[in-house]
């Protein structure tokens, strides 16, 4: 094949890449054809929140030691109490516990005076926009299962994830991007299981970014994109041809959609992660140094500028299945965990709200159980997994901010008014998006699946 | 509590209340006969064709049919020789047809692709499931047994039977024992698998209801199915069945070795394992009567130890921490024969920490130190000057010997169990494990109880110092805590010798124990203890009640099941692989029919109940059940009877019978490997897994590995809680839950895929090289390149398309076909079937 230049090559090169419909100005127009499962749906009733950020610490934070204030613990510190608990009965050397004091102090924040420890100033300084959930309690003290219990809903099965089942309810708002996105710089408990769509349509699966030099898997054109038009143009001729050959191919029109949809996410995903626009003002807000590629900091900002971008769901785990908050051996490990997200969420809820985006974007702070008010000694320094209570919080759109809701007993032991499960916790979240967890089914072998399974009950005290 | 939410939900999530007579249920009616209908059209071939009706179906050009029966069959591109003879065949198109059919059938291909569809049924799984994803080393042998029976064209109530209980029946044979992995793969729950036996025989039961008969009877787990006639009654009569069987134990986090593997040898490997069986009951003899006699030893130990202990430093270690206890190295005076000893015991609450350890001990010129330990570690125990010791209750030695951990061999270790251990990383690099080892590093980890002891045995008299650093190797732990004694009785050092000495044979067992022949055991089940089992309320095993007798579904027709002598398994595979149940050979012949044309003639494969979709074509589908039976349940008869049929070899178009489909992930990645010339074609067999003898496997790091090959996808390994992000990107079947079709979704992801992966770059690299290679001309490039991908020769279209692409490109030749290349692996020709 002779490769000379072509004597009129320019104007024949646009008129080849201009055949094919890889023209910039169609990417965004892309029609949103019925047969896309992305393409944008109505809620069920007018919603509050377009767009979630979902924060998970994973690992399982010390509730009465952030959120749940308990002077009473360090009162009767040491005094012993018979309860009936899981970690007593799974481990040996439990069978007496005492209870052990906070090792934080707590004091009033913001307007609201919210209660919340040294271990979140930054956060504290935000409660005024957060409703804060004591009552939170969970089925599993396992991380496995109450992390997969906390991201679908089941707690021993793998189903569907949250930020899945909300893609499937409303579809994306940027064909550019993935409509859920999950980012996190190392596989936590449960695996790939917690961003998974499971039965749901695959295009609901979540997209695993991992913060570094390539957040998305292949979306770092290999070859130049001027190259890659051509090669995508010819792409598109052939299959025309193709199409045109057969009539109605609806799997073959989607596949040549996703290609255009493909090239954009090409251009638009990594400029959404190139924070090099961001003024110092920004950088500083999140506590984030200029150039970095990773950390909360770079996790949170990246999650505004996807939410910005029309992503639907973005999840920001903080560690992975080690090295979390599971802190067994010294609650001391909470202070540098802590530290590592406490500016970069207060930055990322101040951020949203500067620019009007906390508006319809909804922000939930979660793990996946507390840990154990008390110890098998008073003095030991870690604290054990516990289930039966722990804080989470919602912010922004449709949420009462400067609220709590629910409390647990003088101990934190257990919820005492209001208990909210993760069924209800997620009813609530679906319920701002504008979504009722009963009527958000899929079919699947035979039954209507929904994300609350049988139960959930949206939690009225935390809405606007 | 916990349980009763879930089992709740799963009740009521089952639906509205439908009032459900097994009369009123179209599938439990016997199979109706249909005598094949004489043809009422000249276009019908057979049976098929008349009781589909309607108009004479547009018969599919040669090429499309052929590629089309040749992913159908292999899920590979049919070969361009194949392609020219039929296309070149003068006979018509049905006879010619039938050649191209038998071809690919007796390709050993065409059991690897069947195979798979099976393998998404039975949810097949190369590891378990539980929270730290155990692998199962031996599952790859029933993966192999029904690509096997596929190509065998084992009859399919045999195959049926097999799986159930092979183990039982009189033909048998190993084969037959490996078969019934088909219940051993069963998904595994939790942190400790023998704690939640009641959600794995739930799976199995759900499985084998959806993959037998079509019916979801899992949702009788908690309450009477609500709209199916399966009474909750009948749940716990299957329940028993399996509960009366002995699965095979994958290990855990609590439990990481796999017991109960079923022994499969037979001839030259059960001599070798017979001999080897013999050996160990020695060993075991031996070393049983060390154990008594160790008693004493160990006493003369521990008195001589205490008559004249000096501890000469303690402390803590925190958490992440790192102690230098010898600032100022410690000066002592020692007799030979006496002893140091160093123990590292777990600290606060929880378990304990790897520790890493610079302990050496100086007189002179002459130092003795762990790091003369890194290399040679293995070389015994007592090592020279030095012992590794348990000190939980009674000192023991380490008498796990360790090559590997986890299947490196730069790790070595002593172990008592798990722990404690004494290990090395003899490496010039950092080796990541539950946590990153550091290089050249002699590391020591107590036991869940008690402490590990570094003793050293004088062989010295004089002043030495003592230089000892101790630091937690596991930051995110408990820390450790030290105690350095020195035992000033001259003859303890012969008191650990006597020790060591005594525990010989403990040493030879445990390393014994590790040649176990590793071929001669399945994944599988075995009879275990006959049980009756009782109801669980609302599926909470702790709260049951009455006893149920273990028996088949009530709604065809009941009976019990087993003796106190046998599980009933033998008995329910009867009932299933049986003429006169209505449903077997009807679900089969459904989903022979729906893999063939993407949909079945009851578009819910795993659902033949109230709320599965009824069958479009009643009479069509009772024909085929019928037609399967008479066959002598032969799959490949069925698959001659369907593709002979004008209504397989119609021209596909959307919305008919024989729609376009797109290729699956296995497809595609087998195709990219087909079209690089790159395919490996021997059939696989198991994954390179570290050794048993070394896993430590928890929540915290599960197994996480992802093993190369380039043999077919069938092949590759698959795990439960951590996908492959290609078969996650491509909608392979998820293994922990039963997948009668695959999901078809588009999404740009799959789109970057095309354009920027590594894999599918190279791929297509290779492709260009065959293409250049082929031919000088581009006509006749392209022909070739079309002819290997899509069973055709190129067109005068896409030679301008090509041509255009060639000047727009303007680069070198390669560059250019490398490209284009990508083009034509990409197209949307190559990822749909005509």
């Amino acid at each position: 094949m002779p490769h000379h230049q072509h004597p009129d090559r320019r104007k024949f090169v646009r008129s080849f890449v201009a055949g094919s419909t890889l023209m910039p100005g169609i990417l965004s127009q892309l029609a949103a054809a019925e047969s896309d499962p992305l393409a944008p749906k109505s809620p069920h009733f007018p919603a509050k929140a377009k767009n979630v950020i979902f924060l998970f610490m994973t690992g399982g934070v010390s509730h009465v030691d952030t959120f749940d204030p308990k002077p009473n613990l360090t009162r009767d510190v040491g005094k012993e109490v018979k309860l009936d608990h899981p970690e007593i009965k799974n481990r040996p050397g439990y069978e007496r516990i005492f209870l052990k004091a906070p090792q934080w102090e707590f004091s009033p924040q913001a307007n609201c005076g919210t209660e919340v420890s040294s271990l979140f100033p930054h956060v504290g300084s935000c409660m005024d926009d957060i409703a804060l959930i004591r009552s939170m309690h969970t089925d599993h003290s396992n991380h496995y299962n109450a992390t997969l219990g906390m991201h679908t809903g089941s707690f021993a099965f793998a189903r569907p994830s949250i930020g899945s089942w909300v893609s499937y309810g409303l579809g994306t708002l940027n064909k550019n991007l993935p409509s859920f996105i999950t980012i996190a710089p190392a596989q936590t408990y449960a695996g790939t299981q917690i961003y998974a769509s499971d039965f749901l349509p695959g295009a609901h699966q979540g997209t695993l970014v991992v913060p570094g030099p390539e957040p998305i898997a292949n979306v770092k054109p290999r070859i130049g994109t001027d190259r890659q038009q051509f090669e995508l143009a010819a792409l598109q001729k052939l299959n025309r041809q193709h199409l045109a050959s057969r009539g109605s191919h609806h799997l073959a029109e989607a596949r040549m959609r996703s290609f255009e949809t493909a090239f954009g996410m090409q251009m638009e995903a990594p400029e959404a992660f190139d924070f090099s626009k961001e003024s110092e003002a920004t950088h500083e807000l999140y506590g984030l140094q200029r150039g970095a590629t990773k950390g909360f900091a770079w996790q949170c900002l990246a999650a505004r500028r996807l939410i910005e971008r029309g992503v639907r769901f973005v999840e920001l785990i903080d560690t992975g299945s080690s090295g979390n908050w599971d802190s067994h051996g010294n609650m001391k490990d909470h202070e540098s965990l802590a530290r590592n997200v406490d500016q970069p969420i207060a930055g990322l809820l101040k951020d949203l709200k500067s620019r009007g985006m906390l508006d319809d974007t909804l922000v939930v702070w979660t793990t996946e159980f507390g840990r154990t008010p008390f110890n098998n000694k008073a003095d030991a320094a870690g604290r054990e997994h516990h289930n039966w209570a722990f804080s989470s919080w919602l912010a922004g759109a449709g949420v009462k901010g400067g609220t709590t809701h629910g409390t647990t007993d003088e101990y934190g032991i257990s919820p005492e008014e209001d208990p909210v499960h993760v069924h209800d916790f997620h009813a609530t979240i679906l319920h701002l998006m504008g979504l009722d967890h009963e009527h958000l089914t899929y079919r699947h072998s035979g039954r209507d699946y929904r994300l609350t399974d049988v139960f959930g009950k949206v939690v009225d005290g935390v809405l606007s | 509590m916990k349980v009763l939410r879930t089992i709740a939900a799963m009740l009521a999530s089952c639906g509205v209340v439908v009032a459900a007579e097994p009369g009123d249920l179209w599938s439990l009616k016997p199979i109706g006969i249909v005598q094949a209908p004489a043809p009422a059209a000249s276009w019908e071939r057979n049976a098929i064709d008349t009781l589909i009706g309607g108009n004479s179906p547009q018969q599919a050009d040669r090429r499309s049919l052929v590629r089309r029966a040749s992913y159908d069959l292999t899920g590979l591109p049919p070969a361009g020789a194949l392609v020219q003879k039929f296309v070149a065949d003068p006979r018509p198109d049905a006879d010619a047809f039938v050649d191209v059919v038998e071809s690919m059938l007796a390709s050993k291909h065409y059991g690897e692709h069947w195979a798979r569809h099976w393998l998404d049924v039975v949810r097949y799984a190369d590891t378990a499931g539980e929270n730290s994803d155990h692998p199962l080393p031996h599952a790859w042998r029933y993966r192999n047994w029904v690509i096997d029976a596929f190509n065998d064209d084992k009859p399919y109530d045999e195959f049926v039977e097999e799986q159930i209980a092979g183990d039982l029946l009189e033909r048998g044979g190993s084969e037959s024992i490996i078969a019934t992995g088909y219940l051993a793969i069963a998904r595994r729950f939790g942190h400790d698998i023998d704690q939640s036996m009641h959600l794995t025989y739930d799976d199995a039961i759900d499985n084998l209801g959806k993959a037998f008969l079509g019916l979801s009877i899992s949702c009788a787990r908690c309450h009477d199915h609500k709209h199916d006639p399966i009474p909750t009654r009948d749940y716990y009569a299957l329940y028993g069945v399996l509960e009366s069987t002995k699965f095979s134990f994958p290990g855990c986090e609590p439990k990481q070795q796999p017991r109960d593997l079923v022994p499969i040898a037979s001839g030259d490997a059960l001599a070798e394992i017979q001999a080897w069986e013999k050996q160990r009951d020695i060993l075991k003899a031996k070393a049983d009567a060390e154990l008594k006699t160790q008693g004493a030893s160990a006493k003369a130990l521990k008195d001589l130890a205490a008559q004249n202990a000096k501890t000469i430093s303690k402390g803590d270690v925190l958490d992440a921490g790192s102690v230098l206890v010898t600032g100022k190295a410690i000066e002592l005076k020692v007799r030979m024969g006496e002893a140091l000893q160093l123990s590292i015991l777990p600290r606060a609450s929880h378990g304990a920490d790897t520790t890493v350890l610079e302990f050496s001990i100086t007189q002179g010129e002459k130092t003795w130190s762990t790091s003369d330990l890194l290399d040679g570690l293995l070389d015994g125990n007592p090592n020279g000057t030095w012992c590794f010791l348990d000190m939980a209750d009674d000192p023991k030695f380490l008498s796990q010997r360790h090559e590997s951990l986890d299947g490196k061999s730069e790790l070595q270790a002593w172990k008592g169990g798990d722990t404690p251990s004494v290990f090395v990383n003899t490496s010039n690099d950092p080796v990541k494990m539950w946590t990153t080892l550091p290089p050249r590093t002699f590391f020591v980890h107590p036991g869940p109880r008690g402490p590990v002891a570094l003793a050293w045995l004088s062989p010295i008299d004089g002043a030495v110092s003592i230089h000892l650093k101790i630091s937690d190797g596991h930051p995110g732990g408990d820390g450790v805590a030290w105690q350095l004694e020195h035992f000033s009785s001259p003859g303890i050092a012969d008191a650990y010798r006597n020790l060591g000495t005594s525990s010989s044979h403990q040493a030879a067992l445990a390393k014994h124990a590790a040649t176990m022949p590793a071929l001669s055991v399945a994944y599988a089940v075995a009879e275990g203890k006959p049980t009756e089992t009782k109801l669980q309320l609302r599926g909470d095993p702790e709260d049951l009640g009455e006893e149920v007798p273990r028996a088949f579904l009530s709604a065809l027709g009941g009976g019990i099941l087993g003796s106190d002598q046998s599980s009933g398994r033998l008995e329910l595979a009867e009932r299933i692989a049986n003429r006169d149940n209505p449903l077997t050979a009807r679900v089969m012949a459904n989903r022979i029919w729906a893999w063939h044309f993407g949909t079945g003639i009851v578009a819910t494969p795993n659902d033949f109940g109230n709320h599965g979709a009824p069958p479009t074509h009643p009479q069509l589908l009772d024909f085929l059940a019928r037609e399967f039976m008479n066959k002598d349940w032969s799959i490949k008869s069925m698959h001659r009877l369907v593709m002979n049929s004008a209504t397989y070899q119609q021209s596909a178009r959307e919305y008919s019978l024989m729609a376009p489909r797109r290729i699956s992930a296995e497809e595609l990645r087998d195709t990219l490997l087909v079209a690089s010339d790159s395919l490996d074609r021997v059939p696989g067999e198991g994954h390179p897994f570290p050794p048993e003898s070394s896993w430590s496997f928890t929540q915290h790091n599960p197994f996480s590995a992802e093993f190369p090959t380039d043999k077919r996808s069938v092949y590759v390994m698959r795990k439960r809680n951590r996908s492959s992000r290609f078969c996650a990107l491509f909608n392979a079947a998820d293994p922990n839950a039963s997948t009668a079709s695959r999901d078809v979704t588009t999404a740009a992801t799959q789109a970057l895929y095309f354009m920027n992966d590594p894999f599918f770059h190279s791929c297509a690299k290779k492709f260009s090289s065959r293409i250049l290679a082929h031919a000088e001309d581009t006509r006749a490039r392209l022909d070739f390149a079309c002819m290997e991908l899509f069973a055709r020769p190129s067109t005068d279209d896409e030679v301008t398309v090509f041509e255009e692409f060639a000047t727009a490109l303007a680069a070198p030749e390669v560059e250019i076909w490398n490209a284009y290349a990508r083009v034509l692996l990409g197209s949307n020709e190559l990822l749909h079937i005509d």
